[in-house]
């Protein structure tokens, strides 16, 4: 089936344009591209997790053949590059602001491409060597000698709050560097007064990474000509890279241009500028002739930025019905060993009481540093940590209160003509039908059936457990995004957009979009993005802002081309522009379509000809007829949906086999079915794969991460998943106005709390009342081992 | 410089390497045929997976010097012209890919499971066999499809 005779409108589930390049080998990716006259980069990465670096002895380095130049921090000094221009917030009007509660500013420290006064985490770079070959600058970082002033550290989360605990920055008064408090104390303490029952749960969201299947890599290139860079590399959109190095080298953006082809995966890892692209275009410059840098693997695990990381105790009120009364207590995030990003602490704690009505809330939320890899959004930031945390709290009330886990749910969960609902942190959830998406779920997963399946099992000395999670995830991110359309003579539409795909396949659902708007047919749709040369702006792909902000702009620029195209068919039937109307990308007169009277109907390639040809067109329709749509989109989404999880325990081994997963995802208006399965699908397996079997797991005495390469860090693999139940509903959103919700997030925010809750259940009768994340077979097992010994003694 | 000759993708080659170069390494950085990928340094992600003498290999753990006289088809070798090998019209049909990384191992992979475990292929088997190959975005589910569908494909070759 070619894609020229599919149908390819918003619903269809159409063949991807990038996949012919991508099943044949002929994507290029970031190390897919080498420049005439390239030298190769590798950087000295420290091996303690906090050293003061005393000396850095390049002289027999230098000497190695092959080797060109090794670049200190120092030299970043000297040539004035400014520190990687971090934000620690993404600012969105919908999300709430946290501020340290005693008034004071929260602690930020600038953050260096390579150290300039001591090391904070294991992996931190301290010297780029550039040498001839790869191999040469190998050979050159083995030869580098280093002083360290090895100090005390600290990588627990828990432990880097403490007041004693070793400083990782020694102009800060502790590791704390943000301290806020939201929602309404007073009210929450009353709430919590009355209540009937109380339960709490303290737990810690591991630290996991993000691990895109490509590592990162990096050419960097300078021109003396006109003081030029050029960054080639996979960046989740080259306009904000443009700008950060831009930023750190005080040179204007026209002197920087990034560029960004395939990339293979992004989940949020790729989301902050990473000090070696700046480091590759600087050498560049250093060198005078380009350089370039790829990641290994074990590189990639201490140097990426990591994620989640997040330590919970919370309490739960409710009154003697089971309806909730309020929430309260302490989020403690972990930010690794700069201050790169709290937003993930604000994404969650915001939402810390999920899509259930709750009168009152109080949180303290606390951002600390520790001597681990720097930490920033992965996949559904924040949400899946919290959602795991109240569904956690349900099911043990539902227990605590002799309650039925689903009719507590059903109690609690927000009803339709709530909505919009105002939370007890001063979130505004717009609208969804939360009873929906969970009854058809349960309805999906035969919930009512599970008692049977449950006995069988049993007869096979298995146990079976089901879990159920809703979960609401907040998409707002960067609020801009822009696209500028051209309608070529030959028909052909060009859209200029500055999201990047990193997998999402905009080049196909974007294309879909015009296609239903101007019909204009699929191939002849380009989407253009990636190249800084000519995308003058894009927010960047995170926090399902793809296709959410993409549709609008894409839209209003549609609707220009057609406004303009409109004037010009009216000039060539004669008639007022106000008789013209548009139809599958056809002008025609009011009432005349197919009729072929007073010359009529006229394609939209007609009039990108007579756009092109003719000459007594008023100036503004005259040239190719161009379109720019840029709009600030001040409302968040707020996806939402529920699974259900079936597992199978062996009680004898503590393994764990999933043997149902269902996923349902209101997607308010679906584009391309496929790519939104497929999205469902990979959040699933990243969720799952954090609450089974991920962590990036540091030693607390030394800080060496002991879970640095695919040997020791668990990744999820094709044998621990069954095919997913997951179908969507679409109930269009009040607040997009083509009734859009983001799809990338929702297979992950529910699925840490869903597995997590199945387990727990398939081991509720050995008394086993939680078990940690990641829960594996060994954890399983233990759980069973020690509920068993409480039980007996 | 050692010289190594071998056949890949139908062209015979013959190349001076450095002894330590690897497969991968000859593939992606002299030849140019960077379509096979790679995603470790410890032979776990699958990203690098060719034919070699009609077996599927991680390039990345043989040394290119050792496949003096071998025949090597890599992703950029299925396709005859524009029509794609079924494997990889199986993936492109079934949207078993995202970010396109890990797809060149996987089609090889699952191309050298069909040639040892024949062309039905239950799932149990593909889910196994894939092992050795490491996916971060499509959760597995249309990449264990695919092969299916490409395996059954395969038959009318
Ligand atoms: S690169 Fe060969 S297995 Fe990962
Ligand atoms: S498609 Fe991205 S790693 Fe498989």
């Amino acid at each position: 089936m070619s894609a020229s005779i599919q149908s390819a409108k918003i619903g269809d589930s159409v063949i991807r344009k990038e996949d012919h390049r991508l099943v044949t080998g002929a994507g290029c990716f970031s190390d897919d591209v080498n420049l005439p006259g390239q030298a190769y980069s590798v950087m000295l990465r420290s091996p303690h997790a906090h050293a003061k670096v005393l000396g850095i002895h390049t002289k027999n380095a230098l000497k190695c053949p092959g080797v060109i130049s090794i670049l200190t921090g120092q030299d970043l000094i000297t040539d004035k590059i400014k520190a990687i221009p971090h934000r620690p917030f993404s600012p969105h009007p919908a999300d709430i602001m946290l501020t340290n509660s005693d008034g004071s500013e929260m602690f930020m420290a600038p953050h260096y491409p390579l150290v300039v006064d001591k090391v904070r985490h294991v992996g931190e770079a301290v010297a780029m060597v550039i040498a001839e070959s790869l191999a040469a600058a190998k050979d050159g970082a083995e030869a580098i000698e280093v002083d360290y002033e090895i100090l005390p550290s600290v990588t627990d989360t828990v432990s880097a709050a403490k007041k004693n605990a070793p400083r990782v920055f020694d102009t800060a008064p502790s590791n704390v560097c943000l301290d806020a408090e939201t929602g309404d104390r007073e009210k929450t303490e009353q709430a919590f007064a009355k209540a009937a029952k109380i339960v709490s749960f303290t737990t810690w969201i591991p630290r996991i990474t993000g691990v895109p299947l490509e590592p990162r890599a990096a050419v960097g290139e300078y021109t003396d000509n006109g003081r030029h860079y050029t960054l080639h590399a996979g960046t989740s959109g080259a306009w904000r890279t443009q700008m950060d190095i831009a930023i750190m080298l005080g040179v204007h953006e026209d002197h920087v241009r990034v560029i960004t082809k395939d990339v293979g995966g992004h989940f949020g890892t790729r989301g902050m500028l990473y000090g070696e692209f700046l480091l590759v275009v600087w050498a560049a410059r250093r060198v005078g002739r380009p350089v370039k840098w790829t990641c290994d693997r074990q590189e990639a695990f201490v140097s990426d930025y990591q994620a989640r990381d997040l330590a919970v105790e919370a309490e739960l009120a409710l009154d003697e019905k089971g309806h909730f009364l309020a929430i309260r207590g302490s989020n403690i995030s972990n930010a690794g060993g700069h201050t790169t990003n709290f937003s993930p602490l604000r994404k969650g704690v915001e939402i810390m009481s999920t899509i259930y009505r709750m009168p009152a809330a109080f949180f303290r939320a606390r951002g600390v540093v520790s001597n681990t890899a720097p930490t920033r959004p992965y996949r559904s930031s924040g949400r899946p940590e919290v959602i795991y945390v109240m569904e956690r709290l349900i099911d043990l009330a539902a227990l605590a209160c002799g309650i039925d886990r689903v009719t507590l749910r059903r109690i609690n969960l927000l009803q339709n003509h709530e909505m919009p609902y105002t939370n007890p942190f001063g979130m505004v959830f717009s609208d969804g039908d939360y009873h929906q998406s969970m009854e058809k779920a349960l309805r999906m997963a035969d919930w009512d059936g599970f008692e049977q399946r449950r006995q069988e099992a049993k007869t096979r000395g298995q146990c079976r457990g089901i879990g159920i999670a809703n979960y609401v995830d907040t998409a707002s991110g960067v609020p801009r995004e822009r696209a500028e359309m051209t309608l070529r003579a030959d028909g052909t539409v060009e859209v200029i957009i500055g999201t990047v795909s990193t997998g999402q396949g905009h080049e196909t659902s974007f294309a879909q979009l015009v296609t239903d708007w101007l019909g204009v047919p699929f191939d002849q749709v380009k989407i253009l993005t990636g190249d800084t040369q000519f995308v003058k702006f894009g927010g960047g792909t995170h926090s399902g802002r793809g296709l959410r902000l993409a549709s609008i702009v894409i839209h209003s620029a549609c609707q220009t081309i057609i406004k303009k195209g409109k004037r010009i068919a009216a000039l060539l039937l004669k008639c007022e522009p106000s008789v013209i109307e548009f139809k599958e990308g056809v002008f025609y007169q009011k009432g005349e379509l197919g009729q072929e009277s007073q010359g009529g109907p006229v394609s939209l390639t007609q009039v990108a000809e007579a756009s092109m040809g003719l000459t007594d067109l008023p100036e503004e329709l005259q040239g190719p007829l161009r379109a720019i749509g840029d709009e600030t989109v001040t409302v968040a989404e707020f996806p939402y949906g529920c699974q259900v999880v079936e597992v199978e325990i062996d009680p004898q081994l503590g393994s764990l086999k999933i043997i149902n997963y269902t996923a349902v995802d209101d997607v308010g208006r679906a584009v391309n079915p496929a790519i939104i399965h497929g999205q469902v699908h990979g959040g699933i397996a990243q969720g799952v794969g954090q609450a089974l079997m991920e962590q990036a797991h540091y030693d607390p005495v030394s800080g060496q991460l002991l879970s640095g390469s695919f040997m020791d860090y668990a990744m999820p693999r094709a044998s621990d998943f069954p095919f997913f139940n997951a179908q969507y509903i679409e109930i269009p959103s009040k607040t997009h106005p083509l009734g859009m919700r983001p799809a990338g997030e929702g297979g992950t925010a529910p699925a840490l709390g869903v597995m997590i809750n199945a387990i727990c259940h398939a081991l509720q009768d050995y008394g086993v009342k939680h078990v940690e994340m990641p829960a594996t077979s060994e954890r399983i097992w233990q759980a069973i081992q020690q509920a068993q010994a409480t039980k007996t003694s | 410089m050692p010289n190594v000759s071998l056949t890949i993708n139908g062209k015979k080659i013959s190349q001076p390497i450095e002894a330590r170069t690897l497969l991968v390494q000859l593939l992606r950085d002299q030849l140019s045929l960077t379509g096979t990928h790679v995603g470790c340094d410890t032979s776990q992600c699958g990203c690098c997976t060719v034919h070699l003498n009609g077996k599927g290999v991680k390039s990345c753990a043989v040394l290119a010097l050792s496949c003096q006289d071998s025949v090597i088809t890599t992703i950029e070798g299925l396709a005859e012209g524009e029509t794609l090998h079924p494997m990889q019209q199986a993936f492109r049909e079934g949207h078993a890919l995202q970010c396109g990384f890990c797809t060149p191992g996987m089609i090889m992979a699952g191309i050298d499971m069909v040639k040892r475990k024949g062309y039905e292929l239950d799932e149990k088997t593909v889910r196994e066999e894939l092992e050795g190959n490491l996916c971060r975005c499509t959760g597995y589910h249309t990449i264990v499809k695919a092969i299916q569908a490409g395996a059954r494909a395969m038959k009318n070759l």
